[in-house]
C-alpha cells in the first residue's frame, strides 16, 4: 500500500480538486437544465465551452479584453447564441417522438463546431496567457491558482444565479415545472419551446462562463470538449439529474475524485474510475449521492 | 344556444389504427356542470384530451365560445380558458404548493391577478393554505386532488375540465369533492367533469352523455339518465346492489 | 411486393461480380464500397438493439473496438493455430473462427454488462450508461499492459495487403449475411418478441415474454455484430490501438447512418450507410481542409429535414423496408 501523504498534500490535493471540477459542475447545470426540460444528452456542451475559450482568447489577443472582464460579453452572446440554437436547430427535432433526432443534432452541432475551430484557429493546443495567470493566493494557508480560484468563484456565481432564477420567477419555475411534467406544464400554459430556448439560453451562457474559467486556466484545443461533456455528465449523475445545485456539487466531488486518483493510483486511471463510479451511481443511487429516492407519479 | 361555450362536432380520434371516437358530438353551456359518464375504455380521456390539445384529432370540430381550437397546442388552447386537471392530477410533485398554485397562474392575464386568485383559491381550500410550504407529491390523495382543482381554477378559467376528480379517494373524500364541484358551479365555472361514479356525477350535472365505445349512445339532464332504465341497469346496477 | 427481394438479390450479386469489371479493383470506388461494408454492417448492429430493441446504446463503439482487438491478439499471439501458422502464416487472414470468436468476445462482454445495466437502467440512463461503459472499456486497453500493448496498441504479425478484393468480398459477404439475417431474426418469434417489448414492455411482460432476456440477447446479438465488423477492420487496419478502434465515431457515424436511413427497418442502415459516407467522403475530396465541418453539417441537415430516414419516404420500395 502507498504511505498516507502529509496532511498539507491532502488539504492541496484536495483544494485543486474542488476548484477544477467546479467547472465541471457548471458545464453539468447548463447539461441538467437543457436535459430537465428536453430530455436530451446534449453532448455538444463540452464543444460550446471550448468554443467559448477560443472566443475569450479571440477578444484577449484582438482587443486586449481581460478574460474575467470578456464574462459581461460573453455571457449576454451565450444567451443570444442559446436561444438561436434552439430556435434554429432543435425546435423542429424537440416535437419529434424520436429523441434520436435531437441526439443526433446535438453530434452534429458538436462535429461541426470542433471542426470550425479547427479551420479558423488550427488544431494546436491553445491558451491566454494573462500578467495573472501564474499568481497565486493564498487560502487556508494552501497556495493555489488565482486564475483556478476565479474559475470556481465563476462556476459558485452561475449556479447561484440560475438557482435564484430558478426558484424566484415565475419564469423559472415553469422550466422546473416543465422539467418535470412537460405535458402538465402545457396544460398550465406553459409552452414547451419557450422553456426550452430558456433552458438552451442559460445552458450556453454557462457554457460561456466555464469557457472564461478553461481559458484562463488549463490549455485547450478544438476536440478538448468531448471529454468535458461526458465529465460533465459523470457530475450531473453524482449530483441527481435534474438537481442544479446537485450538479455542482457533483462536479466538485468529480474534480476530488480525479485528484486522489491521479495522485493514489494513477493518472492513467482517472477517467476509468470516474466512469465507473458514474456507473455505479446510475445504477444504485439513480437519483444521485444527495437525492432522495422518489417515486415518479 | 345562448350560451353555448364548448361545441364538439363528430369528433375523431385514432391512435395509430386504433379508433378511439367515432364523431362524438357533445356541448357545454356557459354556467353548467356537465358530465361524460361511460365504461372504462369508452373514449372519456381521449375526448377530453382532444379538447385541450393533448391528443391530434382526425376529424370534427371543437369550439369554445365560437373560437375554433382544433390544430392548437394544449398551452395555446389552455390561454384561451380552458384549465384541464388530467387523469393522474399532473401536479409538479416537486415543487411547493404554492408553487403550483402560481403556475395555475401562469398565462399573462392571470398573471396580474395572482394575489387575488390566490385569496379566493385559500379560501376554498383552506387545507392548502396551511400547506403552502409542503412539496406537492407529500400531499395526501385527497390534498393532491384539491390541489390540482385549486390550481387549475388559479387561471379564471372559462371552462374548468376534470378527468376521474374521484379516482382513488376514499369514499368520504369523494364526498366532499363533489361538494367542493357542487361549491365551484355556484360560483359560476363552467364544468366538463369525466366520471366513473356515474351516480355521483349525474346527481350534481345539469346534463350529461353517455360514451359507449367511442360514441354517445345516450344524452339528457342529469335527473333524466339517472331515472333511465336502461342506465339503472348498465352502469349502477352493481353499486346499487 | 417480390420484387424488391430481387432488386436488391440483382444488386448484391452485381456488386460481387464487380471485381471482374477490368480496373474496378485498383478504382476509388473499390475501396469506397468496403468502408461502406462496415458501417453498414455497424449500423445493422445499432439498430437490432436500439432501432427494433428500443434501447437506446451509446457503446457500440466499445464492441467494434473489442472485436478489432481480439483478432489482433488471437493474430499476433498466435493463440489459434500453433504449428499450422509457421507453414501457412496467412491463415488468420479472413479466418472465420478467428471472426467468430471476435464476435463472441464482444458478444460475451455485452451479455455481461447488459445483466446489470439492462436490468437496472431505462431509457436515457441506459445510454448514459453504455457511454459510460465504452470509455472504460477503453482505459482498461490503455492500461491492459503487454496484453493490449498499451496506448500504442498491436500491429498484427502481417501489415500490408497486395490487393482490397478479399476485404471487399468478406465485407459484402458479411453485409448480405446481415441483412438476411436480420429479415429473418424479425419475421421470427424472438424478433416479435423484441419489437413487443420495445413497443410496450408492461405489455411484453404480462403476454408472458421474458422482457430482460429478450433485451440481453439483442444487446449481445448487436454487439456480436459489431465485433464481426471489427474483426474485419482489423484485417484493414493492421495496427489497432485504443484510440482508433475506440473511437467515439464508431458509434455516432453508424447512429446516425441508421437514423437516417430509417431507425427499425432492415435495409434502412445499409442505404443510410452508403449515402452518409458518399457525403462524408465527397466532402473529403473535394474540400479536405473543410470536410467534418461538411460533415457536421450533413448531420444538421438530415436531420432537420428527414427525421424519420430515408426509407420511410415513399419511393414505392416498401417490402423489406417496412417497419417490423
Amino acid at each position: 500500500m502507498f504511505d498516507l501523504p502529509p496532511p498539507a498534500i491532502f488539504l492541496q490535493l484536495s483544494l485543486n480538486g474542488a476548484l477544477g471540477g467546479a467547472m465541471y459542475g457548471v458545464a453539468a447545470v447548463g447539461l441538467s437544465l437543457i436535459f430537465g426540460t428536453m430530455r436530451l444528452i446534449f453532448l455538444a456542451q463540452g464543444a460550446m465551452i471550448i468554443l467559448a475559450a477560443y472566443f475569450v482568447r479571440a477578444l484577449f489577443q484582438s482587443f486586449g479584453i481581460d478574460p474575467f472582464l470578456s464574462l459581461v460579453i460573453v455571457v449576454p452572446v451565450g444567451l443570444a447564441a442559446g436561444w438561436l440554437i434552439y430556435q434554429g436547430l432543435f425546435r423542429k427535432a424537440a416535437a419529434e417522438e424520436d429523441r434520436n433526432i435531437s441526439l443526433l443534432i446535438a453530434v452534429g452541432l458538436m462535429f461541426l463546431a470542433e471542426n470550425l475551430m479547427t479551420v479558423v484557429w488550427g488544431g494546436n493546443t491553445a491558451g491566454v496567457v494573462t500578467s495573472y495567470t501564474a499568481s497565486g493566493i493564498h487560502i487556508l494557508g494552501i497556495r493555489t491558482s488565482f486564475t483556478r480560484t476565479m474559475g470556481f468563484l465563476i462556476a459558485l456565481a452561475g449556479t447561484g444565479l440560475v438557482m435564484l432564477f430558478l426558484r424566484k420567477t415565475l419564469v423559472g419555475k415553469a422550466v422546473r415545472a416543465a422539467s418535470e411534467d412537460m405535458t402538465a406544464a402545457s396544460l398550465m400554459g406553459i409552452s414547451p419551446h419557450r422553456v426550452n430556448a430558456i433552458a438552451f439560453a442559460i445552458g450556453i451562457a454557462l457554457a460561456g462562463a466555464a469557457g472564461v474559467a478553461v481559458a484562463t486556466t488549463f490549455p485547450f484545443n478544438p476536440f478538448a470538449g468531448f471529454i468535458f461533456s461526458l465529465k460533465a455528465l459523470v457530475a450531473l449523475a453524482l449530483g441527481g439529474i435534474g438537481s442544479v445545485a446537485g450538479a455542482l456539487a457533483g462536479g466538485i466531488i468529480l474534480g476530488l475524485i480525479e485528484a486522489y486518483v491521479q495522485f493514489f493510483v494513477g493518472g492513467s486511471w482517472t477517467n476509468a474510475v470516474a466512469y465507473g463510479v458514474f456507473l455505479a451511481v446510475l445504477m444504485f443511487k439513480p437519483e444521485g449521492l444527495f437525492g432522495r429516492p422518489y417515486k415518479k407519479a | 344556444m345562448a350560451n353555448r361555450l364548448l361545441e364538439v362536432t363528430d369528433l375523431e380520434v385514432a391512435y395509430g389504427d386504433v379508433r378511439a371516437l367515432w364523431g362524438v358530438s357533445i356541448h357545454v353551456d356557459a354556467g353548467t356542470v356537465v358530465a361524460i359518464v361511460g365504461a372504462n375504455g369508452a373514449g372519456k380521456t381521449t375526448m377530453l384530451r382532444a379538447i385541450s390539445g393533448l391528443v391530434p384529432v382526425q376529424g370534427g370540430t371543437v369550439t369554445l365560445g365560437g373560437a375554433p381550437l382544433a390544430g392548437l397546442a394544449p398551452e395555446a388552447i389552455a390561454r384561451l380558458g380552458i384549465a384541464h386537471v388530467p387523469e393522474g392530477r399532473g401536479l409538479f410533485r416537486q415543487m411547493t404548493v404554492l408553487e403550483n398554485l402560481e403556475l395555475g397562474a401562469f398565462q399573462p392575464k392571470a398573471r396580474r391577478n395572482m394575489r387575488q386568485a390566490l385569496e379566493k383559491a385559500y379560501a376554498l381550500f383552506p387545507r392548502l393554505k396551511e400547506r403552502a410550504g409542503q412539496k406537492a407529491g407529500s400531499l395526501s390523495g385527497g390534498e393532491q386532488q384539491m390541489l390540482a382543482i385549486a390550481r387549475a381554477t388559479m387561471s379564471d378559467p372559462k371552462l374548468l375540465i376534470l378527468d376521474e376528480p374521484s379516482i382513488g379517494l376514499s369514499p368520504l373524500v369523494v364526498q366532499q369533492m363533489f361538494s367542493l364541484i357542487e361549491t365551484l358551479h355556484k360560483q359560476g365555472v363552467t364544468i366538463l367533469l369525466v366520471e366513473q361514479n356515474i351516480h355521483q356525477a349525474l346527481k350534481i350535472a345539469d346534463y350529461g352523455f353517455v360514451l359507449k365505445t367511442g360514441e354517445i349512445a345516450m344524452q339528457g339532464t342529469g335527473a333524466e339518465l339517472i331515472a333511465d332504465p336502461e342506465i339503472q341497469k348498465a352502469y349502477m346496477g352493481v353499486l346499487e346492489l | 411486393m417480390r420484387w424488391t427481394y430481387w432488386m436488391w438479390g440483382v444488386l448484391a450479386v452485381a456488386l460481387a461480380l464487380l471485381p471482374l469489371w477490368p480496373g474496378a479493383v485498383d478504382s476509388y470506388a473499390f475501396s469506397f464500397l468496403f468502408f461502406v461494408f462496415v458501417y453498414a454492417i455497424l449500423a445493422q448492429a445499432w439498430n437490432l438493439i436500439a432501432g427494433f430493441g428500443g434501447q437506446i446504446s451509446l457503446g457500440s463503439h466499445a464492441f467494434f473496438g473489442l472485436g478489432a482487438y481480439a483478432t489482433a491478439i488471437l493474430w499476433s499471439g498466435n493463440y489459434l493455430w500453433g504449428s499450422l501458422y509457421d507453414s501457412h502464416p496467412r491463415i488468420y487472414y479472413f479466418d472465420p473462427v478467428t471472426m467468430a470468436l471476435s464476435g463472441l468476445v464482444a458478444a460475451v462482454a455485452a451479455a455481461l454488462v447488459g445483466l446489470p445495466l439492462l436490468s437496472k437502467l431505462r431509457g436515457d440512463y441506459f445510454a448514459l450508461g453504455t457511454l459510460g461503459f465504452g470509455e472504460i472499456v477503453k482505459v482498461l486497453f490503455i492500461n491492459g499492459g503487454t496484453f493490449t500493448g498499451g496506448a500504442f496498441g498491436i500491429v498484427a504479425p502481417a501489415s500490408t495487403f497486395e490487393t482490397l478484393l478479399p476485404h471487399y468480398w468478406t465485407g459484402l459477404g458479411l453485409t448480405v449475411a446481415v441483412a438476411v439475417g436480420m429479415r429473418l431474426l424479425m419475421r421470427s418469434r424472438y424478433g416479435l418478441a423484441l419489437i413487443a417489448v420495445r413497443d410496450d414492455e408492461m405489455a411484453a411482460s404480462a403476454n408472458g415474454i421474458d422482457t430482460l432476456k429478450v433485451k440481453i440477447a439483442a444487446f449481445a446479438g448487436s454487439a456480436f455484430i459489431s465485433g464481426v465488423a471489427g474483426s474485419l477492420f482489423t484485417y484493414y487496419l493492421f495496427h489497432v490501438g485504443p484510440d482508433s478502434v475506440f473511437d467515439l465515431n464508431w458509434m455516432l457515424l453508424p447512429l446516425m447512418m441508421t437514423v437516417v436511413g430509417g431507425t427499425g427497418t432492415v435495409m434502412g442502415p445499409i442505404v443510410g450507410a452508403f449515402i452518409m459516407y458518399a457525403v462524408f467522403d465527397a466532402a473529403r475530396i473535394l474540400v479536405p481542409d473543410y470536410h467534418p465541418v461538411v460533415s457536421g453539417v450533413a448531420i444538421i441537415l438530415a436531420m432537420l429535414f428527414l427525421p424519420k430516414g430515408l426509407t420511410r419516404l415513399s419511393f414505392g420500395l416498401p417490402g423489406l423496408m417496412r417497419r417490423g
